[in-house]
């Protein structure tokens, strides 16, 4: 805090300067961000910073494009499905070229998807339970074929995730057989749009882009390269975008982007995201653990507060689900501050008088949830409920979201799920998401669960809406967390960026590199 | 004195072992998965175990620790969980930038403290005298971090005269490595716009980080200098005709330097473990920038790594100044001998 507050005064002084860097006749974006990548390697770790270079530098078959995330064709220029949803099909670009000048073939496809199950890291979960290495089959050339072990409706919307490698140079740079994996931490072997030009880790990461780029591009002036600087105070970030030494900035505060709104030069492109907050409560132990206490909290809570804390860049959630996803519905009379509803349930509970103390834990140095905690206290207060606010690491908050008998009464918790698909949302409340800091709430509900199960292993689209309609309602009413907000996603960056292309489905400060243009001169 | 040598060499063995069972001991009793965190938010129990038992942290407390020391006598820092590299190819990139930046704030802070506590003693209580106290009281008194952040303010962004952080700009281009210390690979190579660049943007932390060294050095050694200036051989020398100046520099100054010494010594070791401060502030990319990010992450097979090469230096730099007592003060040479 103290140091934004003495950078924040430094940009009193600062005037306003040129812009991207140039090398020879390319225009070199430049991207400042907080987050490392300490890994490009597409089986092992995901994260918004290692995404966006992966997505740079790797294509997978499909690809979420724009702000409705529709899947569209990339490596594969087409696909099919069997009647029962357990075999696809997936027919390649016969241009399709690596990096190298190899072609990228199905067999390519086959041994990166078995590459990355079989080292059970990074986005291996999202298939592992319904495709084994054998399922998948090489039928010619440039036909690949999946054959799942059971039904997995949102089977498409997690392939995007999955990045085709180039098996010929990971298998030559393998080491005492690691399947290239310390190779391919700072190598890539991929046939995306970008490919590595400098690698300094800690310091910056420089991409070229591919000017003869199988796919083409979509614009003529589309940038001649990247390089994504680590700046790890905000307060910097929005130094640097201010005097023209960055082009675009991620992961400002909400004050900060609507100052740098204001600034010539800069714009902050703003659009809804699929990023919940919620203040997730312990439903195993604890005062917590009764749902009427739980139901107390979220009828007392303020929820206009959100809002006022992000400058009104938010919208409240009305579901459980985010309202980008697919199948979501506006849960009636979702919880809003009403006090008389609050002391009614308070009233049912174990606590009708309130007398006891929850702690609220959350993430040291993040003002906003600083912020929602004295609302917190402010707001339970009303109940005779006292809080008591702990800020700690995310290391150790992850730690505490682990175990039912550590984890805290609320913990202030953002979440993004991974596709559109509904699946990815209401995973987080069923058992196998216990553990995970987004299940610190180890909510418990066998019909859920059986739900949940069945709407994932159903294929049509028309039979697992209602389940999901019905999933919504049903977690809605157990309120395992206090529902809060929708952040809205901005970015700062200098308006000769142009072709910028947001898809909810992205992280938090990732941003789909290959449209971008630079068109100042 | 080969005894002698031999005996603060072994204790710096002993030091080492001590240092790294406590170490290890902290490391490991802080709360913290670092598995599941660097496994990543969605990963399921099983993948958490699968990178558990490929980093060997399925394993006990015990075996980790003799498998940890037997690969330290190996040269093998261990795993990072971060950046899955091996620690010591980090270090090895990190470790030269803040040797740079530690060795070029000490010659700064032994060339500017040193001649102004000398000259503070010789006109004592005149403005050259009130000044210095005011720089060394500052020095001490003003936190690195807000330190950096001024320059940062002032010469960096208000006037525009020097970058504001990182260690080249984002387009120069790096030197192939001889020593990897970059400046000196610059020199070598003779690129000299990189060697430009790169010392502009050494400036600011190197002032930062030399600020306090400055300031001690500065007070131990017009300290030491009033008080050998006051002693009988001075004013012998004095009285037999010797020049202000001789007397000074080379009579005075060499007495007065060995607790100095012991200052610069120990502001060696400090200053590496001041750059955590420092690099943050700067995004310098060393081993305290290392060490911030993977203490961040749980990640305390770097840490360890970092605590282990900082307390090396550290006894290594005191050693030196052990050695340094022997060459300036004879009757030390004698008793060790």
């Amino acid at each position: 805090m103290y140091v934004a507050v003495i950078l924040a005064l430094m940009l009193l002084l600062v005037s306003p300067a040129s812009a991207f860097e140039r090398v020879g006749d390319r225009r070199i974006l430049v991207f400042v961000g907080r987050q490392e990548v300490p890994t490009i390697d597409p089986s092992i770790k995901y994260d918004w910073s290692i995404r966006m270079m992966q997505q740079s530098l790797y294509d997978a078959l499909v690809k979420y494009v724009g702000p409705s995330a529709e899947i569209v064709p990339w490596l594969a220029e087409k696909w099919e499905t069997s009647a029962d949803g357990r075999t696809w099909t997936f027919h390649l670009a016969k241009n399709a070229r690596f990096h190298n000048g190899d072609p990228v073939t199905a067999e390519a496809v086959r041994w990166s998807f078995a590459r990355t199950l079989k080292l059970n890291q990074g986005p291996s979960w999202m298939l592992s339970d319904f495709l084994k290495e054998d399922g998948i089959k090489v039928v010619n050339p440039t036909t690949v074929q999946f054959t799942l072990t059971q039904p997995f409706g949102p089977f498409l919307s997690v392939v995007p995730w999955w990045y085709v490698m180039n098996p010929k140079q990971v298998t030559a740079n393998e080491q005492s057989g690691d399947a290239g994996q310390k190779w391919l931490t700072t190598n890539e072997a991929g046939s995306g749009p970008f490919k590595i030009k400098r690698w300094q880790p800690g310091t910056l990461y420089e991409l070229e882009a591919v000017d003869d780029y199988w796919k083409g591009w979509p614009s003529k002036d589309h940038v001649g390269g990247v390089i994504y600087k680590l700046v790890r105070e905000a307060a910097a970030q929005r130094a640097a975008l201010i005097r023209g030494e960055a082009d675009i900035a991620e992961g400002l505060t909400p004050d900060d982007y609507d100052q740098v709104a204001k600034m010539p030069g800069v714009v902050v492109p703003e659009f809804p995201g699929m990023t919940t907050f919620g203040l997730k409560m312990n439903t195993q132990r604890g005062a917590t653990k009764d749902v009427n206490l739980r139901k107390a909290i979220a009828y007392a809570f303020d929820y206009d507060a959100f809002l006022k804390i992000y400058n009104g860049h938010a919208v409240l959630e009305d579901s459980p689900f985010p309202k980008a996803t697919r199948g979501y519905v506006a849960v009636p009379a979702f919880y809003r501050q009403d006090l008389n509803k609050a002391r009614e349930y308070l009233a049912k509970s174990a606590y009708p008088n309130g007398g006891v103390e929850l702690e609220y834990v959350y993430f040291d140095g993040l003002e906003e949830e600083r912020k929602m905690g004295l609302v917190l206290i402010d707001n339970l207060a009303k109940l005779g409920l006292k809080v008591k606010m702990t800020a700690t690491t995310w290391p150790n908050m992850v730690a505490r979201a682990s175990k039912v008998e550590t984890s805290p009464d609320f913990l202030a918790v953002f979440t993004t799920p991974v596709s559109t698909d509904p699946d990815a949302v209401a995973y987080q409340y069923h058992k196998s998401s216990w553990g995970k800091y987004y299940g610190s709430s180890f909510y418990t509900n066998d019909g859920v669960w059986a739900l949940i199960d069945q709407a994932r292993t159903t294929v049509k689209w028309a039979d697992r809406a209602p389940l999901y309609a019905d999933i919504q309602k049903k977690i809605a009413d157990d309120v395992p967390e206090v529902f809060g907000m929708l952040m809205n996603r901005r970015w700062g960056m200098r308006d000769h960026v142009k072709g910028f292309s947001f898809s909810p489905v992205r992280f938090t400060g990732e941003v789909d590199l290959y449209p971008l243009a630079i068109t100042a001169k | 004195m080969t005894g002698y040598v031999a005996g603060r060499v072994l204790a710096l063995g002993v030091l080492l072992f001590g240092l790294l069972c406590i170490t290890f001991a902290i490391s490991h009793v802080i709360p913290g998965d670092p598995a599941r965190l660097a496994a990543g938010p969605d990963a399921s129990e099983a993948m958490v175990q699968t990178l558990r038992a490929q980093y060997g942290l399925d394993r006990s407390l015990g075996t980790q620790f003799v498998v940890y020391t037997r690969g330290l006598l190996r040269g093998d820092f261990g795993l990072s969980l971060r950046s899955r590299n091996t620690v010591a190819d980090d270090l090895a990139r990190f470790f030269p930038n803040s040797f740079e930046l530690v060795t070029l704030s000490l010659l700064l802070a032994v060339a500017v403290g040193v001649p102004l506590g000398m000259l503070s003693a010789v006109y004592r209580d005149t403005w050259i005298d009130h000044g210095s106290r005011v720089m060394s009281v500052s020095g001490v008194a003003v936190p690195a971090f807000w330190l950096g952040l001024m320059l940062q303010l002032v010469i960096a962004l208000h006037l525009g005269w020097l970058p504001l952080g990182g260690r080249l700009n984002l387009t120069t281009e790096l030197p192939p490595p001889i020593t990897h210390l970059l400046l000196l690979d610059a020199v070598l190579r003779g690129q000299w716009a990189t060697l430009g660049d790169g010392l502009r943007h050494a400036v600011l932390p190197v002032v930062t980080l030399s600020f306090p060294a400055l300031a001690s050095i500065l007070r131990v050694n017009r300290a030491e200098m009033l008080e050998t200036l006051h002693q009988d051989y001075i004013l012998n020398a004095r009285a037999q005709g010797l020049g202000g100046l001789r007397v000074v520099a080379k009579l005075a100054l060499r007495n007065a330097m060995i607790p100095t010494l012991t200052m610069i010594g120990l502001r060696y070791g400090w200053m590496l473990g001041g750059t955590l401060l420092v690099e943050s502030v700067f995004d310098w990319p060393g081993i305290g920038l290392y060490a911030v990010n993977s203490a961040l992450s749980s990640d305390f097979v770097p840490v360890m790594g970092v605590t282990l090469v900082i307390g090396f230096n550290f006894m290594l730099a005191n050693l030196l100044v052990d050695l340094g007592y022997a060459w300036l003060d004879p009757r030390l040479r004698r008793t060790a001998a």
